[in-house]
């Protein structure tokens, strides 16, 4: 497996997944929708997939010695590391956006722990949405990739409705009061767990589905 | 080489079959000897790279078996892979990448990857580990990888195409490389191509196959030596014995067919002489005008 992920470094890696992590910084941003710092990711994620098109990449890596599924594997790896980056470059920006200006986002969630729980969730829609979907046919990245993105604007959408007109949800989280840390990290704690078991499954559809594909 | 009978073939597919909306691949079977090359030969869209392509697990066969030093595939997938390479023309992956930022990451995959033996291909092949593969010419590329799928001491090479897009004397020396990997390791090659003369100077075996069945699988010269090209004026040929040949082509008064070996002495009076592969291919596949 260390093997498939200096591959995937090495060969499979678009440059822009390295180009989106400082957009981090897009969290010290006033008043802005937080999510998009996020976001940018799937793209780098999404060309990756792209660019294996270009490049051969499913054709050279099933010919090496490994299992179909390791493959999968190794990119799921690669995804999840991608994923858990763009968040933790982001903890430092949040807390310095706190501290110079722990004005309210007027553009919605503040950056506080829920918008990271949120956000784990919104990662984990992505990978059950495009990943599964990109497995299936092993070339089709376009359709997937519209329809993960779809997926995930409608959840922030509902989030932030949801939280925006609940008095008592968005008081406890759309707030840098640290008196709501609690509820907060609960939300953190629920998206990561959702992160996981979605990912999870995301992963075990595509190498089932990986697997049954005739390259 | 000693004959041994009990010897476990390299590669042995039984009734391999697929079918497609539109080809269909039927009960493809043969057997690859240790210390043999095999040629593999049969037209564009005969179902040779979907033949290699479910040996080597890449697509799923609805059924037969295949087996690969007597183990089978795809169970034991892994360890057959470390053991063999396999070349699908040139290296058309990652155009932007440097050779030896490739071979960086292939070399780790193989337990018995040996870096002096590749250093002497790079020579050989005059490829420079600095270039990017786009800058390669389709010869070059080839003969990257090559370098790469000779370099990790496989028992059993599995070549398709290896030398189309080459000149004939890079041909040449890749023939000569085949045969001294056979002749002094040992190796084994499942050569498929549709250059037929590469395979009437190297190979051991022909296994044809043709509209997706095995038309043959047998010791090339006896082979080539149960046909006949048969030629002549039309004048000449009685009516009777036109069935006997095979891809019967007229043209100006003078005909050309192949015959089966057995069936030359009734054609006695005309002109008889040795078939090679390629004619053998180009009569048995050609349709009535």
């Amino acid at each position: 497996m260390n093997n498939l992920l200096y591959k995937e470094f090495k060969l499979s890696l678009h440059p822009t997944a390295w180009l989106f992590l400082p957009l981090a910084a897009m969290l010290l941003i006033p008043s802005y929708p937080y999510y998009v710092a996020f976001f940018y990711q799937t793209l780098g994620i999404f060309f990756i997939f792209l660019n294996g098109n270009t490049t051969n990449d499913l054709f050279f890596t099933t010919l090496l010695p490994i299992r179909k599924v390791d493959a999968v594997k190794a990119r799921f790896i690669t995804v999840m590391i991608l994923e858990l980056l763009q968040i933790f470059i982001a903890v430092p920006f949040a807390l310095l956006r706190a501290r110079i200006n722990p004005g309210p986002n007027l553009a919605g969630m503040d950056a506080n722990p829920a918008l990271f729980g949120l956000v784990f969730v919104m990662f984990a829609l992505f990978n059950i949405v495009f990943l599964p979907a990109f497995y299936k046919t092993g070339y089709k990245t376009g359709a997937p990739y519209i329809l993960s993105s779809v997926v995930m604007f409608l959840f922030v959408a509902a989030a932030e409705a949801v939280i925006q007109l609940t008095p008592a949800i968005r008081q406890a989280l759309d707030t840098l009061n640290p008196a709501y840390l609690p509820q907060q990290m609960a939300v953190l704690l629920g998206g990561i767990l959702a992160y996981g078991l979605i990912t999870l499954a995301a992963y075990r559809a595509s190498a089932r589905r990986f697997e049954r594909l005739d390259l | 080489m000693r004959k041994n009978k009990t010897m476990t073939p390299v590669l042995s597919v039984t009734n391999l079959t697929k079918t497609y909306p539109a080809f269909q691949l039927k009960n493809v079977s043969f057997t690859l000897e240790p210390g043999k090359i095999m040629g593999f030969i049969g037209r564009n869209g005969a179902g040779k790279t979907t033949t290699i392509k479910s040996m080597l697990n890449l697509v799923h066969p609805d059924s037969g078996t295949m087996q690969f030093f007597g183990l089978d595939m795809p169970a034991r997938e892994f360890e057959i892979k470390q053991r063999i390479a396999f070349i699908f023309g040139a290296a058309n992956y990652y155009a932007q990448s440097k050779i030896k930022t490739i071979t960086g990451v292939y070399r780790r995959f193989y337990h018995q990857w040996d870096e002096r033996l590749y250093q002497t291909f790079l020579q050989r092949f005059a490829l420079d580990p600095e270039k990017k593969i786009k800058q390669l010419s389709q010869g070059m590329s080839i003969k990257y990888a090559l370098a790469l799928a000779l370099s990790h001491h496989a028992e059993l090479l599995i070549l398709d195409e290896p030398t189309s897009g080459l000149d004939p004397v890079s041909r040449d020396e890749l023939l000569t490389i085949f045969e001294n990997l056979v002749d002094q390791e040992g190796v084994s090659i499942f050569f498929s191509t549709h250059i037929t003369s590469d395979l009437d100077k190297s190979a051991d075996v022909i296994t044809y196959i043709k509209e997706g069945e095995i038309f043959a699988s047998q010791d090339k010269d006896r082979f080539v030596a149960s046909y006949r090209l048969v030629e002549g004026c039309c004048a000449d040929l009685p009516v009777e014995l036109r069935a006997r040949i095979t891809g019967y082509h007229e043209r100006r008064g003078e005909f050309s067919g192949l015959l089966r070996v057995e069936d030359a002495p009734l054609f006695a009076t005309l002109r008889i002489t040795p078939a090679d592969l390629e004619t053998i291919m180009v009569y048995t596949e050609r349709r009535p005008a």
